[in-house]
């Protein structure tokens, strides 16, 4: 190889190094979310920050008519980990894509305007069928359910902050 | 390395993952069903362009999309067995990029992203090939590879560098103790902010440095050893198994072409 050539090398990841300090208009669009595995940005856990949390209760209805809740549940994706998971894991990418699906309605309900409904996000309706398995497989027999999607912050030893983004209306369990 | 071993070495290994992650998809099929986990007439809203939305309603339709799923198995050991193809590998980019509009864009984040990078790498050298310059193809489709490959670790290596809580160690355990397979248990030595500092500086220093595997091919294969422990423990911890093997398909483009000296 000659030096031209090198110094390309050194140039393009130089070049590499100034997208990481020069903020550009985010550019985004239908097309461009289903299409992003074209422009990866390999930043993978970069920052800690605030992380979307999903927390679901059961609600039932006593015999004068009058609204019993259930305990706030955290629906989170915990797995057994097992040495053949590094062939075959479906099951614990499946609760990472829903983890995943959590980020998004947060930064859907991020990104409504003043007053947008929730409701009419894809992914609200896609979270509510996940949070709708998820408490159908735990309470087998619930009627209804409420979620909450938290934003919380964690530390090195446990959740220093937490905040409602969004609280659902009573759901009926499928 | 000669091109022609590392090519036909990613063809072998890229098959691995591919095969993997088929196999895991066609493990996933109730969730695709319409009272599944993820169903499509929930999702379908997300495209668009109403003519897209009625093509993809039949692509995603389930005897269509286990049909699917069928033919790239068969697509995929044939590659392994034989070779790639000009087909063979339009066949699994298409493919590729339809079970990723299936799952919103991504299922698995980086290694759906990764083995894209592959699949066109493998794209540009069959097109190369089919008009008469199949060598020259091979090596602008490793290079490719190779490049994108080296350029995630050290973006991964930088963005993190910047990053105070990353610098301290903080961010290592944080990361941990959300994984799916748990918060890690008390007694473990990363849960010593000295240790967890030192671990954390040796795989941003070591990720930024990646660019150094073309050095040559020693030092491809030293980066590449690593980066194979490296997303062990990946796996390990965080359980992204596919990480694992669509990072390692890759390892024989950069060693290939770290052979050829470009430092």
């Amino acid at each position: 190889m000659d030096g031209m050539a090198q110094w390309l090398f050194l140039a393009y990841f130089v070049l590499m190094l100034a997208t990481l300090m020069w903020k550009t208009p985010v550019i985004s669009g239908p097309w461009l979310f289903l299409l992003r595995a074209f422009f990866p940005n390999w930043k993978f856990f970069h920052a800690v920050g605030y992380a979307p949390r999903l927390y679901a209760r059961t609600v039932a209805h006593g015999s004068n008519g009058q609204r019993i809740w259930g305990n706030w549940t955290l629906l989170y994706p915990r797995r057994t980990r097992h040495w053949w998971h590094l062939f075959h894991n479906p099951d614990t990418n499946l609760g990472l894509a829903q983890q995943n699906l959590a980020h998004h309605l947060g930064a859907d309900i991020n990104a409504l305007p003043e007053g947008g409904d929730p409701g009419s996000l894809v992914t609200y309706g896609m979270v509510c069928n996940v949070v709708a398995h998820s408490m159908q497989a735990r309470f087998p027999g619930c009627s209804h359910f409420q979620f909450e999607l938290r934003m919380e912050l964690d530390g090195p030893q446990h959740t220093v902050d937490a905040q409602t983004m969004l609280t659902s209306p009573v759901l009926p369990c499928p | 390395m000669p091109l022609n071993a590392a090519a036909r070495g990613l063809e072998v290994l890229f098959g691995l993952s591919l095969l993997l992650q088929t196999l895991e998809y066609l493990r996933m099929d109730r969730a695709m069903a319409a009272d599944g986990l993820w169903p499509w007439y929930l999702q379908r809203r997300d495209v668009p362009n109403r003519y897209a939305r009625a093509l993809l309603d039949r692509v995603f339709a389930r005897p269509a999309l286990h049909a699917q799923l069928l033919l790239r198995l068969v697509a995929v050991v044939l590659m392994v067995l034989q070779g790639s193809s000009l087909a063979l590998v339009l066949f699994l980019f298409i493919s590729h990029v339809l079970v990723l509009l299936r799952w919103r864009g991504a299922f698995n984040g980086g290694s759906d992203f990764m083995t894209l990078i592959v699949l066109t790498g493998l794209l540009i050298a069959q097109c190369m090939g089919h008009v008469g310059k199949p060598e020259l193809g091979w090596r602008a489709g490793l290079w490719y590879i190779s490049l994108q490959t080296v350029t995630s670790y050290f973006m991964s290596g930088w963005v993190k560098l910047l990053q105070p809580q990353w610098r301290s160690g903080e961010a290592l355990v944080v990361f941990l103790n959300g994984a799916i397979y748990g918060p890690l248990p008390t007694g473990h030595p990363l849960v010593r902010p000295l240790l967890a500092r030192a671990a954390a500086w040796a795989f941003i220093v070591w990720e930024c440095c990646f660019p150094l595997a073309f050095i040559g091919p020693f030092s491809a294969l030293f980066f590449c050893a690593t980066a194979a422990v490296f997303h062990f423990l990946v796996f390990w911890f965080f359980g992204l198994n596919r990480f694992f093997w669509a990072w390692v398909a890759t390892f024989p483009a950069i060693v290939g072409c770290a052979s050829q000296g470009l430092l």
